[in-house]
């Protein structure tokens, strides 16, 4: 068993906390606001990926400067779905009292626009990239430059987050929203303001997290998916709409993905993580750190 | 109409679909199968997830499981045996399935079955591969006609089914957990019992299903068997078609095989586009389908 003892599994397990973080916390801000379920986080996450790829082999740019630009596409198409979709639903009550059922077909619906209309535009091809892929030695460990980048960058803004949330005026007002939605505007938060900013958020720290992912794996029309189910069972082990609990959860999906691969083998990778996952909505799915809830 | 003429009307349609294999090409059977499949299938799911307003986002689970019954069972059982051992089993697996899980509400429900239908996928992956087999053929099923005939009787069934359901004790138990669960319960609706036994109901078509469509695929794979698209298609032809009368999910049905033959083979990528507009608009602009809108219509005086 000197394999689990190794720091190389150690840096891997941590390098995808850091990136299920990112994803599942733009995730977790659409749904403790609004209670929307946005099955299409992972195509946005895709979206970022196509970004860094074409900057990086079309015009050489670097990944790293490709993520603003990323994030703006993100936070664009957050801004227009919200304002789109979403805005009249939450103003209607004969929609809004099924919310998660509709929220969840209407994304699923654009998860499948989005992934086919770019499966037109750049073919369904796998398209990768090496950037920063030398071998650095820190300390005892053997690691890819890039990965380190990513562990870097993800967990910076994960933390960048965690002070906007705690310190700023508008990360207060997000979290007003997802504890007490009606007390919210009635001490004067313009809560369709608030949904505004958590869409559009939500959607550029998805798209950030796809140009990251770009650098390691390679990406299709369809990379999309496997991190929506992963952000879901992030979330749901946080406990929906805990920010804290969600990052948590992400390093605890994480260790488990990946120890458990190297214990068992990698064509387990998909039973563990669908188990992981009913086992939390069947034992706790008021989540690992979640007060009980009332079920609605 | 009339319940009278609603079920002359029916007759006569199940009459003049059993006919089509004598009289329409392979081409032009095959559409029609297609028609027939889809129909049972989103009428099963509605049978459950329509009246009950629990949203099953994991019924190729029980699809899968139709078509792995039968490959196991191949040259093993008789042929028609084996289809209805495979709607026991999936019955069998809905029921053992439902005791936890129809605790869970709301959005958990949706993502926990498709969590289940995703899970199960994988287990039988991993079995089929720990067995050795990568894929299995069965040779010298029956012929097409056969098989339509089969589905046109799971087809005309599950309609039967739902429209009985919907009018008996349990279809008002079901309907009314749909409008509130917990007052439902203080009326004294026993609402786990009603659940469970709706659930249960509801798998044991598309087990069926999947078991004769085995035998018209010829070959079984786990990930095609098991496939998520198929329950986000069920899913989309209860939405498209409103799944809460039986005519709902047929014309759903009929919609969505009419633009999968149309765009299917030139542009796949066009026609799942569509596909994701049409979810869009009918959930935000047409939650009724669009039976229920046709009712409306034309119904003004009594509302």
């Amino acid at each position: 068993m000197d394999v689990l003892l190794s720091e190389q599994l150690l840096v891997s397990a941590l390098v995808l906390a850091s990136l299920y973080g990112l994803v599942a916390l733009g995730l977790n801000l659409v749904y403790g606001t609004m209670r929307l379920l946005n099955v299409a986080h992972g195509e946005i996450v895709m979206i970022g990926g196509y970004v860094a790829y074409w900057g990086f082999s079309r015009f050489g740019v670097s990944p790293l400067l490709s993520m603003p630009v990323a994030a703006l596409i993100g936070a664009l198409l957050g801004g227009v779905v919200y304002v789109a979709l979403f805005r009249r639903m939450l103003r209607e009550s004969r929609l809004s009292v099924r919310i998660e059922a509709n929220s969840l077909l209407i994304f699923f619906g654009i998860s499948i626009i989005l992934q086919n209309v770019t499966a037109l535009a750049f073919t369904a091809d796998q398209r990768g990239y090496a950037y920063l892929d030398r071998v650095v030695h820190v300390a005892d460990v053997s690691v890819e430059e890039n990965r380190l980048i990513i562990l870097a960058i993800g967990a910076g803004i994960c933390l960048c987050c965690a002070v906007f949330f705690r310190y700023t005026r508008a990360g207060s007002a997000m979290r007003a929203i997802i504890q007490q939605r009606d007390a919210a505007s009635l001490v004067g938060i313009d809560v369709e303001r608030v949904n505004m900013q958590v869409f559009v958020l939500g959607f550029a720290l998805a798209a950030l997290a796809g140009t990251l992912i770009s650098m390691t794996q390679q990406i299709s029309p369809f990379v999309g998916f496997p991190f929506t189910i992963s952000a879901f069972v992030i979330i749901i082990m946080g406990g929906l709409g805990n920010l804290l609990g969600s990052l948590v959860a992400a390093v605890i999906l994480a260790f488990v993905e990946v120890y458990g691969v190297a214990i068992v083998s990698a064509s387990f990778r998909s039973i563990l993580v669908y188990g992981v996952f009913i086992a939390v909505l069947l034992l706790r799915p008021q989540g690992l750190f979640g007060r009980s809830i009332a079920v609605r | 109409m009339s319940r009278g003429s609603g079920i002359v009307l029916a007759a006569i349609a199940l009459g003049a679909l059993g006919l089509v294999p004598v009289v329409a090409s392979d081409y032009t059977l095959s559409v029609a199968l297609n028609f027939l499949l889809w129909s049972a299938l989103a009428l099963s799911w509605s049978l459950f997830s329509g009246l009950s307003g629990y949203v099953s986002l994991g019924h190729a689970v029980f699809y899968g499981i139709g078509a792995y019954v039968m490959v196991v069972c191949w040259q093993v059982l008789p042929i028609w045996s084996a289809v209805l051992l495979a709607g026991l089993a999936g019955g069998v697996f809905a029921f053992s399935l439902g005791w936890p899980c129809l605790r869970v509400r709301g959005p958990y429900f949706v993502i926990l079955t498709f969590g289940i239908a995703e899970f199960t996928k994988y287990v039988v992956v991993t079995i089929e591969a720990g067995l050795g087999r990568t894929g299995r053929l069965l040779i010298g099923t029956p012929s097409l006609a056969a098989l339509y005939e089969a589905v046109l009787v799971l087809a005309a069934l599950s309609f039967a089914l739902f429209a009985a359901i919907r009018r008996s004790r349990i279809g008002a138990g079901i309907i009314a957990i749909r409008a509130d669960e917990t007052a439902a319960e203080s009326i004294g609706i026993n609402t786990n019992a009603t659940k469970l036994a709706l659930f249960t109901l509801s798998a044991i078509i598309p087990a069926m299903a999947g078991a004769i469509m085995a035998l018209r695929a010829t070959y079984f794979e786990p990930m095609q068997a098991f496939s998520p698209v198929t329950s986000f298609t069920i899913v989309t032809i209860g939405i498209l078609g409103g799944a809460d009368a039986p005519p709902g999910p047929v014309l759903g049905a009929g919609f969505l095989v009419l633009i999968s033959e149309l765009l299917w083979a030139r542009a796949p990528e066009i026609y799942m586009i569509l596909l994701g507009i049409l979810l869009v608009i009918f959930v935000l602009f047409v939650p009724e389908g669009i039976y229920g809108r046709l009712h409306l219509l034309a119904k003004p005086a009594r509302r």
